[in-house]
């Protein structure tokens, strides 16, 4: 029996998509058979992000329709065997289109087949994001050091425990830039974490490279040397409950030597 | 059985309603007795006649005591003074208690979340940006505030809100608001706000609550 865990954060844009994508993806190659589950109606993106876009066929709203079986409508991503498998958002702009009811179903009719259910929310704490968490046994939090993100993180938090998921929820703080949190010029990791109230399960830096891989349909951590990558890495092996260290900001300053040469190149 | 008892003790006359009377023969024993009353001599010298209804162990709708109140107005001299009952509803009693009992709250107030009581509160939790404590009593805090804080919710400009409010985004005391600078208000967990005689918010300090707020800091024990 599998687990399922929703990616959501209030705010818009902050790497729920990317998170589950990468996540998703990092758990594969650990050997877990994970089922993506794209929420956000309407918007779909997580198909893209995998490089899934011309395979589907049918939708979640299909399948909540009775239109199509489950397994008619979910999409395997051909990298990874058998372990790897999408259940496509749809294009509709219905808002009703989906209940809590439905998603709670599909979820529980894909529990015994997989390890994970990934759950990617849409922005928003409306419909869309009740659906997200219906099913859900525990959920991931995505901020990034933004005040307008962690503010819409707190509110979510805020929700949930109000409408408490077999677990508590845990932490990833997104789109770390070491430079500008080294000069105090947004939250740190530690006071993030602090004014959150709940547990980090992990950080991911910026790099430009995800948007460049995002584009070919290849989710970074499939780039073993990424920093980006090992931040998802770490964090799928700390769902799997391993204890990994966090990664350190400073470590991703420029090296001794590389500073050497920008020295010699100042003058 | 007597429906309605009428008594007179040094506070005046007090009519007494029989708890097992129904309220329709309570109303006609009531009526009989005032045209009774009404007719006698002794009461033609009295200018006004002022009745404290007791209710016993029953409780009286608000219509019922506008019935009681609406027939003694018909009478020139006669009116009620007021109508007790020995009882209150489990409600009643409810809010009396959360009225009169100081809530102890140290939970986190997140973004959006709003919590609303009565009565005083002593608040040691945290108030996110975002969060509201709201009451119709006094706050006091020594909690961590970076949200908003209502005391003497909706209108009671008599109630105050004390702690450290510096970080706050809005103070409220009963229909006054303030937005709150960085730097308007001490870093200090003795501030007090309160409503002055001008009903504006003002800032004080603790030492200064005899002034600000006698009759609390009367209730409190300072002297
Ligand atoms: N760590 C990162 N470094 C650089 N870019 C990133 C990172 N994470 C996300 N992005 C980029 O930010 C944008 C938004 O990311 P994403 O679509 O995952 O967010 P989302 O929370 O799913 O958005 P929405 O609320 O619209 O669903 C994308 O262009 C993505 O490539
Ligand atoms: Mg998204």
């Amino acid at each position: 029996m599998g687990k399922a865990i929703v990616i959501t954060s209030g705010k818009g844009g902050v790497g729920k998509t990317t998170s589950t994508a990468n996540i998703g993806t990092a758990l594969a190659l650990m050997g877990k058979r994970v089922c993506l589950m794209d929420l956000d109606i309407g918007l779909r993106n997580l198909d893209v992000v995998l490089g899934l876009e011309n395979r589907i066929i049918y939708d979640i709203v299909d399948v909540a329709n009775g239109r199509a079986k489950l397994p008619q409508a979910l999409v395997k991503d051909k990298r990874f065997e058998d372990r790897l498998y999408l259940l496509p958002a749809a294009q509709t702009t219905d808002k009703t289109a989906l209940n809590e009811d439905q998603v709670r179903d599909i979820v529980e009719e894909l529990m015994p087949d997989f390890d994970y259910v990934l759950i990617d929310c849409p922005a928003g704490i409306e419909q869309g994001f009740l659906n997200a968490i219906a099913g859900a046994d525990a959920a991931i939090i995505i901020s990034t050091p933004e005040i307008s993100a962690v503010r819409d993180a707190d509110r979510v938090v805020g929700i949930l425990e109000q409408h408490p998921l077999e677990e508590e929820p845990r932490l990833i703080i997104n789109r770390i830039r070491p430079h500008m949190m080294q000069e105090g010029d947004v939250m740190d990791v530690d006071e993030l974490t602090h004014h959150l109230g709940i547990e980090l399960l992990g950080i991911v830096f910026d790099d430009d490279a995800v948007i460049a891989t995002s584009n070919h349909g290849e989710p970074i951590v499939l780039n073993e040397n990424n920093p980006v990558s090992k931040g998802y890495r770490n964090i799928a092996r700390r769902l799997e409950g391993a204890s990994v260290p966090l990664m350190k900001i400073e470590e991703q300053k420029p090296g001794f030597w590389s500073r050497m040469k920008l020295w010699f190149k100042r003058d | 059985m007597q429906a309605v008892l009428l008594k007179g003790n040094q506070d005046g006359y007090q009519l007494i309603l029989n708890q097992s009377a129904s309220f329709t023969e309570i109303i006609a024993e009531l009526k009989r007795l005032f045209d009774k009353l009404a007719a006698e001599p002794s009461s033609l010298e009295a200018a006004r006649l002022s009745f404290d209804v007791l209710t016993e162990d029953r409780i009286l709708k608000s219509g019922e005591k506008k019935q009681i109140e609406d027939l003694a107005a018909t009478y020139p001299k006669f009116s009620i003074h007021k109508i007790s009952s020995n009882v209150m509803t489990v409600t009643d009693a409810y809010q009396l208690k959360e009225r009169e009992n100081v809530h102890l709250i140290s939970r986190t107030i997140r973004n959006g979340q709003e919590v609303k009581l009565n009565g005083d509160i002593l608040f040691l939790g945290t108030i996110h940006e975002g969060g509201k404590l709201i009451t119709t009593g006094n706050i006091f805090s020594m909690g961590n505030i970076a949200g908003i804080l209502h005391a003497g919710y909706p209108n009671s400009e008599e109630k105050l809100i004390l702690g450290n409010i510096h970080n706050a985004q809005q103070v409220r005391v009963g229909e006054q608001f303030d937005v709150i600078d960085d730097e308007k208000i001490d870093d200090n967990d003795q501030v007090v706000a309160y409503v002055n005689d001008l009903h504006i918010l003002a800032y004080g300090k603790l030492k200064e609550l005899k002034q600000i707020n006698p009759k609390l800091y009367n209730r409190i024990g300072g002297q």
